[in-house]
């Protein structure tokens, strides 16, 4: 490369290094000026990822089995492609009962506490790239979901609305590593805050350093002002590991989460919050075990037989 | 390089994209899987001088930034991708060029993507964002690197061919 070359990519290299240094400048210090295109960014994928959610739903985890099909001769094509029509028909069925049930289980959760909630089909998983926990769901600022409020999964917290589009709405969820709620133990009414870590295990870490923690101690959220970011009363995770280590400033503990954040396809969005805090009215209840029918045999000796 | 050729160039960028929003990420795959937009924009820098390369990693990551999915502030993945792509760009050029064949191609990326993670590693506590415990991590970084090795394969001569057709093509027009 001739010397004007190199020094024509050196000054293209430097203009390029420093809007890029120009670009995170402007986002640290509050200047939006990217957020609508962003946010026509997003509106033009929105109908692509709806797309996609609706063509890979219910082959998502059959994907080898559906690429195999249609390599025979023709009476096993026939054969395989009703077959193919079959599976997808059964799976397609099986990913909606799945739904059907996730659903259930939301409205339950919801309707025992008065939460008011819009329901919404996860519509894309969130990127690797960035560490970070997130998925999209297929309603927005249209069906009235708005930023920072809660979103509940079948078994409890699942995140809360990062970023809210017209018809979709970006999902920060409870597992991602800059998520922080303010929790409190059910026995005992600690509270504390917890923080996810990329898995489905948070840290939690309490006020008062005073008072016992226990494995298995269970966690609901608290609420917040107005209900926003997080309204009351909703099961978070349970206790599985207490830190007890010497000369600690805050007792902290390992807690699992109850949502599997790896099954998700339908979410409800908190809209409305309880006209009066649920309280502890939403616990899990721990699976009761089934009693043993005892078989009690009595027996009666015989009298011998005297000569 | 010519308006034409900038023109098809973003068209190809943006559909790598789409493909990467809608379709990639609807599968949560273990390991956190691949990003085939990181992939093909190293690979045609692989293919490039450099100063195409810079403006490819450039645009790779204004993209990536313009993602909802993406934490961190607006024009980190833009610095990290052009870094990135120009570093790549400036061991693979000329006759005594560091990858050499096909094979080294391929390393080259995993390594190069590799890179990138570690780069937003390095560079996400000085901007604030959080990244997880050590152990998701590792594993994070882990996956990726197996997944980009065994895609890459795959995918190159895809994007080799792509690369050809269109910056031949442009440069006999």
């Amino acid at each position: 490369m001739s010397k004007g070359g190199q020094s024509r990519t050196r000054l293209l290299l430097v203009i390029l290094i420093v809007t890029s240094l120009f670009l995170v400048t402007l986002d640290l210090r509050g200047v939006k000026l990217l957020d609508s295109l962003k946010q026509g960014m997003q509106n033009v994928v929105s109908p692509f990822q709806r797309t996609a959610n609706t063509v890979f739903s219910p082959v998502k985890g059959f994907f080898s089995d559906i690429s195999l099909l249609g390599r025979s001769g023709s009476q096993i094509e026939k054969l395989e492609k009703e077959n193919a029509a079959l599976k997808l028909e059964l799976l397609e069925r099986q990913d909606a009962d799945v739904q059907i049930d996730q659903l259930k289980n939301i409205l339950d959760l919801a309707g025992s506490a008065g939460y008011k909630i819009v329901n919404a089909k996860v519509i894309s998983q969130g990127s690797y790239q960035s560490f970070a926990q997130t998925v999209t769901i297929g309603s927005g600022s249209n069906a009235g979901i708005a930023q920072n409020m809660t979103v509940l999964s079948e078994y409890g917290i699942a995140g809360i609305v990062k970023e809210v589009y017209p018809n979709s709405a970006l999902i920060q969820l409870a597992s991602d590593p800059a998520f922080r709620i303010g929790v409190r133990i059910v026995n005992s009414q600690q509270i504390g805050f917890l923080t996810g870590r990329g898995e489905r295990s948070g840290v939690l870490q309490l006020l008062d350093n005073s008072t016992d923690i226990n494995e298995g101690d269970v966690l609901m959220s608290r609420g917040s002002i107005a209900n926003r970011p997080f309204v009351p009363g909703v099961p978070v995770g349970y206790i599985t590991t207490v830190d007890n280590s010497a000369g600690t400033i805050a007792q902290s503990a390992t807690v699992r989460y109850y949502t599997d954040f790896s099954k998700l396809s339908v979410l409800a969005v908190v809209v409305g919050g309880p006209s009066t805090n649920p309280g502890d009215a939403l616990v899990p209840q721990k699976p009761r075990p089934i009693p043993t029918p005892t078989v009690t045999v009595f027996v009666t000796p015989t009298p011998t037989p005297s000569n | 390089m010519s308006i034409r050729l900038i023109g098809i160039s973003s068209l190809v960028f943006l559909s790598i994209y789409i493909v990467q929003e809608s379709i990639i990420a609807q599968f949560r795959l273990p390991g956190g899987g691949f990003s085939i937009l990181v992939i093909f924009a190293l690979s045609w820098a692989i293919m490039s001088e450099r100063e195409i390369a810079a403006v490819m990693g450039f645009s790779a990551g204004l993209l990536m930034d313009l993602s909802q999915n993406t934490s961190g502030p607006f024009g980190q993945w833009t610095l990290i991708m052009l870094i990135a792509s120009y570093a790549i760009s400036y061991l693979g050029y000329g006759d005594d060029n560091f990858f050499g064949g096909a094979l080294g191609v391929v390393f080259s990326i995993v390594l190069g993507n590799l890179l990138i993670e570690l780069l937003f590693l390095i560079s996400a506590p000085l901007l604030g964002v959080s990244v997880g415990s050590f152990t998701q991590i590792f594993f994070t970084l882990f996956g990726t690197s197996i997944w980009t090795l065994f895609l890459t394969p795959i995918v190159l001569p895809i994007f080799a061919k792509l690369y050809k057709t269109i910056f031949q093509a442009g440069s006999l027009a």
